[in-house]
């Protein structure tokens, strides 16, 4: 088992790395504080080839395989100190990009694919409704297909980048009665008569990240901008889920590696008693811990990524990451703050704002709940 | 007009911290200044300019990474004269002179100064081996008169300066001229398709002998860290009763 | 023969005094050293120059000369370095001499070294220290020949003594036809201030990039080395971000300095900037985070938000002022 990057990888990585840390770390407090996403850094990491990543090459991707890709994310979430637009990235990744890579007609692929590659376009999903969380499939919105179009009521909530999204990939019943079989997936453009972007919701964390109830009202959707087949729903949802559990905390380890560096420059600086609180034991193992958490995180993140790009569904070890790197990620942002005392706790020294961020990891893409139910159903 | 940009694979000023083995295992980059000049260089392009760009770097293999880097930007070649010793300035200045006597450019652009070695030589003196005009520390370029001439501000001890040269001349960039672009990863996969010139010192018929010698390189004394003081009337008080500089 | 020439610069009024430094180094060498000057109506610029011990001031005095074209002055000084058959050329490093002086080792044939620092003679060889990767690193180097051109770091040298017997002043001649006509000088910002020269001031309060804008910036840094009789400095980032014009900007790719007293408001202590000021006598930080470097060089270290106590700083050494 060979674990070196190759020097292509190397210098992909790091000029992610450089890419990162000049061009997308600023006004992070007050956009944290007034909840702006910030348009020019998206703009940036399209042209730098960050959201086509995984796209094939003809449709304006990179053509990655999925271990470079979580890497790259990886080292994106260590340069990158918001987590919040990273979590935009990844929403409209594997959200929007990936049902359209999956189900997608040429004639979709063509029309979206490279503006949601390039950063013109923005791109998410909406599937959760006020009454239907972790049961995704009891959603109750409803298309209808009248002449050559589908008309969609409903509301749905939680949707990531709803307010400035260009399309979005929803999904309705077209038929109540058939439970899941029902369900379809259309890819609704931002401005469509009928639907209403509502108020932005405000978040603990990700704040940076905009997030947006959205009401259908005998929405129009042309016939042409159904995904996939009709009833197809659920196997979309579930293949582009399977993708987001295994990648959309590939970030959150680079984070995590950002904060432990941090702890441990921190440590060996600051002195209280005469000494560095490096060597107090109760600080180091705090530290250790969190050295333990980043790398099973990483480890079981390649992995995952690996038998993914070796054509296995992965389905186990997606949900595995999740669950894991989750946990990971909140621990750390805790130690990270009480490493750090009183200074852990204000707003200027950037690191209370982690944890706000990372709590909704055990939240969204499947609750750990959900995740648990999933392995234990697989093991049991 | 051909541009030809000179850079410099330096180690990562942004993580340069301590002296000798660190150094060596620190990432390499090119040289910030010289950035600038690529980046002006591919300005100059865009607005029409310029209709070639070729960079070149003396170096060992290893710095084909930010030759590749320099692809990735956007210029149309790049030249590796491999050459791995240690080169002064003069060195590098004369084994460019032959480098331009074979591309023939128009301009020449380089960074200031290399972050490594903070010389600032390499321009004016291959300036003075070609005869050419020159414009150092620049933050601003425009052409003239038919690009004939180049119209340069320079950023000196006494503020901003305007000189007007005649081409082909030699230009040296200072930190603000622009900002340069970042490489994508697009440009970065389609650079590794194209080719890399490589040159040695005999092919171009250029035989240098760096004139210095480096003996050794070490950490300046450490400057103790002081105390903390409180308040103002606390500072004022100690500048003036115990370093006695008020 | 004269064994050094020394390049001084002047501003067309008088003598840029950061540039006799160089005379220290000058005296440190062997043999004979002149003093060498450019430009137009020098005869009172070099009468002050007289007596810091040089055999002769030579100047190179006429109108093609009247503003510092490199190409130029390049040409005139290796003139007089053949005329004078001297072995070292030496100046003070500023952007005047960095314009000018590798051009003119070229033509000569030279290497050249920046930013000497001291000059070390060890069983015969000479060496030469000078800072390397923004100052955090310093080099020992050997020449291969005993011909070169070297700038002087002006804050690593001494001021000269002027006491010496006043030596002639010789005129410098040379074929203006001959000259190099490629460049042409069009303007200068002329920026008057009543404050000193920030690479001679004793005091310097330098502001970076927390000072947010102009006005802020020269109410609470000017308002500062104002108080204190001091010039003012900025860092990269300030100058970056249109606080400060350029000539303020202080570090590895400024000026160097080495005031009595240097102050840094909101200054976080990034080496390019410690590269340009760790010669300063007495170092006082002031900056809102505590684990900012500079603290780590500061004689002195104020942890606070610069907007209240730099206002309260100022109004002290006022108040002191006014009851002394």
């Amino acid at each position: 088992m060979d674990f070196t990057w190759s020097d292509q990888q190397k210098e992909l990585l790091d000029a992610v790395g450089r890419f990162a840390s000049q061009q997308l770390n600023y006004n992070m407090i007050e956009n944290d504080r007034d909840g702006v996403f910030n348009h020019d850094a998206w703009k940036k990491c399209g042209a730098f080839g960050i959201q086509g990543l995984l796209v094939p090459a003809e449709y304006g991707g990179l053509g990655m395989d999925p271990l470079t890709t979580v890497a790259a994310l990886e080292r994106l979430g260590y340069a990158c100190k918001d987590n919040g637009l990273i979590f935009s990235i990844n929403a409209h990744m594997w959200t929007a990009i990936t049902p359209l890579v999956y189900s997608g007609s040429e004639a979709q692929k063509k029309k979206y694919l490279p503006g949601l590659c390039d950063g013109t376009l923005i791109g998410g999903n909406a599937m959760s409704e006020p009454n239907s969380g972790s049961d995704a499939f009891s959603l109750s919105t409803t298309a209808v297909k009248k002449d050559s179009k589908y008309i969609l009521n409903g509301s749905k909530i939680f949707i990531t980048n709803g307010p400035v999204a260009d399309v979005l990939v929803v999904f309705a019943t077209l038929d109540k009665a058939r439970g899941p079989n029902g369900i379809s997936a259309f890819l609704v453009d931002k401005d469509s008569p009928g639907m209403d972007v509502a108020r932005k919701l405000e978040k603990m964390g990700l704040r940076t990240s905009p997030m947006a109830e959205v009401f259908f009202e005998n929405c129009e959707v042309p016939e042409e901008n159904l995904l996939g087949k009709e009833g197809s729903g659920p196997s979309q949802f579930t293949w582009a889920m399977t993708w987001e559990r295994g990648c959309i905390l590939a970030s959150a380890v680079g984070s995590m590696q950002r904060l432990l560096e941090r702890c441990v420059r921190y440590a060996k600086e600051r002195k209280q008693f005469g000494q560095p609180i490096a060597k107090f034991q109760l600080v180091a193992s705090k530290i250790v811990d969190m050295k333990l958490r980043v790398e099973s995180a990483r480890h079981m993140l390649y992995h995952c990524a690996w038998l993914r790009g070796q054509g296995k569904s992965a389905y186990l070890e997606a949900a595995m990451t999740k669950l894991h790197i989750s946990d990971c990620w909140i621990k750390c942002c805790e130690d990270a703050i009480q490493i750090h005392g009183g200074y852990g706790y204000m707003t200027e020294y950037e690191l209370e704002r982690e944890l706000r961020d990372a709590i909704g990891s055990k939240l969204y893409s499947g609750t750990s709940e959900m995740q648990r139910n999933i392995i234990g159903s697989l093991l049991l | 007009m051909k541009i030809l940009v000179s850079f410099k694979s330096v180690a990562d000023p942004n993580e340069a911290t301590l002296a000798g083995a660190a150094a060596s295992a620190a990432k390499s980059v090119i040289n910030p200044f010289d950035e600038i000049a690529i980046e002006e260089a591919l300005q100059i392009r865009e607005r029409g300019d310029a209709v070639e760009i070729v960079a070149v770097t003396i170096g060992a293999p290893a710095v084909e990474e930010q030759v590749r880097a320099a692809l990735a930007m956007g210029v149309d070649r790049a030249i590796r004269i491999d050459d791995s010793r240690a080169l002064d300035p003069y060195a590098v200045a004369r084994i460019l002179r032959a480098v331009v006597e074979k591309e023939v450019p128009q301009v020449v652009i380089m960074g200031k100064q290399a972050v490594d070695d903070d010389s600032n030589q390499v321009g004016q003196m291959l300036a003075g081996l070609l005869g050419w005009p020159q414009a150092t520390f620049v933050s601003k370029v425009e052409f003239l008169d038919n690009k004939t001439r180049a119209r340069c501000t320079r950023e000196t001890d006494a503020g901003l300066e305007v000189v007007a040269i005649d081409l082909p001349a030699v230009i040296t960039t200072d930190l603000r001229l622009n900002q340069p672009r970042y490489v994508s990863l697009p440009g970065l996969i389609k650079a590794r398709r194209r080719p890399i010139e490589t040159l040695t010192c005999n092919e171009l018929r250029v035989e240098v002998r760096p004139l210095t010698t480096v003996l050794s390189i070490a950490n300046p004394p450490k400057r103790a860290a002081g105390t903390r003081v409180d308040s103002v009337e606390e500072l004022i008080a100690k500048l003036r009763q115990e370093a006695k500089v008020l | 023969m004269v064994e050094t020439l020394v390049l001084i610069e002047h501003d067309r009024e008088c003598v840029k005094r950061q540039s006799l430094h160089a005379i220290t180094l000058a005296r440190q060498l062997s043999g004979k050293y002149a003093l060498l000057l450019l430009g137009q109506g020098l005869g009172e610029i070099a009468a002050s120059l007289a007596s810091y011990g040089a055999s002769a001031v030579i100047a190179a005095d006429d109108p093609a000369l009247a503003e510092p074209l490199a190409d130029r002055y390049a040409t005139v000084i290796a003139e007089a370095v053949r005329k004078y058959d001297s072995k070292i050329l030496l100046g003070t490093s500023s952007t005047f001499s960095k314009d000018i002086l590798p051009r003119t080792a070229a033509l000569l044939d030279m290497p050249m070294l920046t930013d000497v620092l001291a000059v070390e003679e060890n069983d015969g060889s000479i060496s030469y220290r000078r800072p390397v990767n923004a100052g955090s690193m310093l080099a020992t180097i050997k020449l291969e020949t005993d011909r070169c051109v070297l700038t002087a770091r002006a804050t690593a040298f001494d001021a000269p003594a002027a006491d010496a017997v006043a030596c002639p002043i010789e005129r410098f001649e040379f074929d203006v036809a001959l000259l190099p006509n490629r460049m042409e000088f069009i303007s200068r910002e002329q920026r008057t201030s009543d404050r000193p020269d920030l690479t001679e001031a004793a005091v310097v309060v330098c502001g970076g990039r927390p000072l947010k804008d102009k006005e802020t910036f020269e109410r609470l840094v000017g308002g500062l080395a104002d108080a204190l009789g001091g010039a003012v400095g900025a860092t990269r980032a300030a100058v970056d971000g249109g606080m400060a014009p350029n000539d303020y900007q202080v570090g590895q790719t400024g000026k160097v300095i080495a005031p009595q007293l240097y102050i840094g408001v909101g200054i976080s202590g990034a080496i390019q900037h410690l590269a340009g000021i760790k010669d300063s006598r007495v170092i006082v930080a002031i900056n809102k985070d505590p684990d900012a470097p500079i603290f780590q060089v500061a004689a002195y270290g104020l942890v606070g938000d610069l907007h209240q106590m730099v206002p309260q700083l100022i109004a002290a050494l006022s108040k002191g002022e006014e009851s002394a």
